[in-house]
This record gives structure tokens, C-alpha cells and sequence, in this order.
């Protein structure tokens, strides 16, 4: 049966034909280092929820979206941060998200 | 808040080491729980605990008691769910604790990632726990819907979709942390409501407010008089709506499809809706 869990840091492009997918991926940091703890909530263009994943313990997180313009936001112990990112088919869009 | 079927992580530190409450970390996979839980913890796998293994369907009343007899939960034990994924396969786990008939069981609001949030002590070592001799009741079919349930449905009694608006459109085929790629259609079952679980819920995994949460069903249009039928795409986010309306709000006959649009979205020759508006029977 298909799942529904978010994978920690997000599924792993080795077995995704990139072509297919709009693929969202970056890295949450704080005080210049990647985050070890932490969520990545994925929001679509009516700030809606879409998704979310643990970050990896390198503060990693990835996302399959649709084209489109999206928000990511990171909540990590004692903050958290949004960055705006546009997807596209067949592209993979990196975004660190910066922790203050 | 802290309620008969929601406790808060003040409750749950306080009741760590009484041996009639016994904390289960549930999830898809349980590799957070085998890193580390909260003190006491023991875990409950979606996949290979809870579903059948070879039926599309999950776990039978006999491999519930067993599951249950093999962890050391007795029937008079008070049982606190949590998990990662803000609660869903906690909530997944809850409904099916309802459906064989556990009396005390409970969720811990906001799961674990809000206790991560808080820096709260998780811990690696595992408890072990005397085996018990558990026994259940007979599937409560009233709290489960199946497809031919859902096709009556149709028009007549509340379908709420709960998956993100880009999944009920037809415009994403799985939550966007997976792959896009899926062997059924996209749409949503005609007459749905697309009211996602996530509104149900505040960043932190926390339940909203009681009056918030009644605002959020009644304000979109469903008439909490009706019977009510909630679904997603495998059944575990729509068990978290279910919980919000049966369990919080108390509402009457409120059932969770599990089938979901895992089954619907492969049945031949049923009506399909695309786009943002639920559609016509």
C-alpha cells in the first residue's frame, strides 16, 4: 500500500525521476550551522499546510511540489524562520532557511 | 489541554512511571523511537504491527490481542498514543484502540515533535513489560466506513476531505514530502468538503481550541447534525479529523474511511471531482 509518512529529511532523490517532479530541498540553519532538530512545514500559495519533514541531523528537508510559488518554514527549539521558493517541473529548487 | 482523551506533557510527566498508564510511540516506521522516545515508551509499528500483512486491511481483533498481550497492556490499562507526523498514525492507532474496544486511551497533544520542540528528555533505553493476556471486542463498525458506505454518501451526509487543497484539486496525487507518482486518479469524491486536517491543528501538532475547532466545521458549511464520513489517502490523517469530531467535539456518527482515496481513486466507474469546488452527485 502507498504511505503517507514523511521520510526524515525527506525521500531520496536516487530512485525519482527528477524530470517528473518539481523538487523543493534545502537545509535549515542556525548561528551558521545546520539544525540537528527541527520541522519543515511546506505551504502552498493560500498559506495552506501541504506537507512536512523532520529535518535530517544535517538539517536537511525535501519536498515533491507542483509548479508554483510556495513557503517554507522551519520551526526548530526556541524559533523559527519562512523562506518564499518557486518550484518548477523538472527542476530541483534549493533553499537554505536561516534561522535568527 | 488535558481532557479524558487528550493529555498535555505536564499530565504525561506526571504520570511517567505509573504502571497503569503505559505511553506508546506510534508511527509508519519507528526508527525516531529506535534513536530515542520518552522515558518508558514502548512502539507500535503502522506497517508491520498495525495492518494485516497480506489483506489490504489491518490488524485483526486476534493480532490486536496479541499485539497487545505481547507488550504488557492490560485491559484496564490507560494507553497514551504519540507519534511523529503531528499525531496521524497515533490518531490511526487511537481509532483502532476505539474499534477493538479499549476503554482508556488517550492522545498526547502535539505529539513528539512538540515535545522535541520543548527540549523535553527522550530517552534510548527500552522498558520491558510482563506479558498480559488482553483481550477485545468485535470490531465497532460503526465508527468505519467502506467504500459502498462512502458511494451512499454521495450527496446525503458530510464527506470531509481532509487532505491538503492541492491533493483534493486533482493538482498534487500524494502529500508533497513524497514522490508524485500514484497508480490511482486525482480529484476527490464529488459533495466532499476540503476541510485539511492541518486546520484542525497549530504548528506545534497541538489541537486548536474547542470553540475554534466547531467554528472551523460548522464555518465551512458542514452540519455537524449530519452522519459524517472523513477520509484522506490511507485513512491516517482523516483518523486525526476523526478524533477532532468524535472524540473532542463529541459528534455522532462520525466514521473514518480508510480505504480512502488510496481505494477510491482506483474504483472503476465512480464519479470523480476536479478542482477546487466539491462538485454534484
Amino acid at each position: 500500500m502507498s504511505s503517507c509518512g514523511a521520510v526524515v529529511g525527506g525521500v531520496s532523490l536516487d530512485r525519482v525521476d527528477v524530470s517528473t517532479q518539481a523538487v523543493i530541498q534545502g537545509v535549515v540553519q542556525k548561528d551558521g550551522e545546520p539544525v540537528k532538530v527541527g520541522y519543515v512545514r511546506l505551504l502552498d500559495s493560500g498559506n495552506e499546510f501541504t506537507a512536512e519533514v523532520p529535518v535530517s541531523t544535517a538539517g536537511e528537508f525535501r519536498f515533491f511540489a507542483a509548479a508554483g510559488t510556495w513557503t517554507v518554514v522551519a520551526l526548530v527549539p526556541g524559533g523559527s524562520a519562512r523562506a518564499s521558493v518557486t518550484a518548477e517541473l523538472g527542476k530541483i529548487a534549493d533553499i537554505d532557511v536561516l534561522v535568527a | 489541554m488535558s481532557n479524558e482523551v487528550l493529555v498535555d506533557a505536564d499530565w504525561a510527566v506526571a504520570h511517567l512511571a505509573d504502571p497503569k498508564v503505559v505511553f506508546v510511540e506510534v508511527d509508519e516506521d519507528t526508527a525516531a523511537y529506535d534513536t530515542n522516545h520518552i522515558a518508558g515508551a514502548i512502539k507500535f509499528n503502522w506497517r508491520t504491527d498495525l495492518q494485516d500483512g497480506t489483506r489490504r486491511d489491518f490488524v485483526s481483533k486476534a493480532g490486536f490481542e496479541a499485539l497487545l498481550s505481547k507488550n504488557g497492556i492490560a485491559n484496564d490499562d490507560t494507553v497514551v498514543l504519540y507519534g511523529g507526523n503531528n499525531n496521524w498514525f497515533a490518531a490511526y492507532a487511537f481509532w483502532y484502540f476505539k474499534l477493538y474496544g479499549h476503554q482508556d486511551v488517550r492522545l498526547l497533544d502535539g505529539g513528539r515533535k512538540k515535545w522535541e520542540l520543548d527540549g523535553r528528555e527522550l530517552v534510548a533505553e527500552v522498558p520491558a513489560r510482563a506479558a498480559t493476556t488482553y483481550v477485545a471486542t468485535e470490531q465497532d463498525r460503526t465508527l468505519r466506513a467502506f467504500r459502498d458506505d462512502v458511494l451512499k454518501a454521495i450527496g446525503t451526509q458530510n464527506l470531509v476531505d481532509v487532505r491538503s487543497p492541492d491533493e483534493y484539486a486533482g493538482r498534487l496525487l500524494a502529500p508533497a514530502h513524497l514522490p508524485q507518482e500514484a497508480s490511482q486518479v486525482g480529484g476527490h469524491i464529488p459533495t466532499a468538503a476540503n476541510i485539511p486536517w492541518s486546520k484542525a491543528a497549530n504548528e506545534d501538532g497541538t489541537f486548536k481550541s474547542i470553540d475554534e475547532l466547531k467554528a472551523l466545521y460548522t464555518g465551512a458549511g458542514v452540519d455537524l447534525g449530519k452522519d459524517t464520513i472523513a477520509y484522506c489517502r490511507i485513512g491516517e490523517r482523516s483518523a486525526h479529523t476523526w478524533f477532532v469530531l468524535h472524540e473532542l467535539l463529541g459528534v455522532k456518527n462520525v466514521k473514518n474511511y480508510d480505504g480512502s482515496w488510496t481505494e477510491y481513486g482506483s474504483l472503476v466507474g465512480v464519479p470523480v471531482a476536479l478542482g477546487d469546488e466539491p462538485g454534484n452527485a
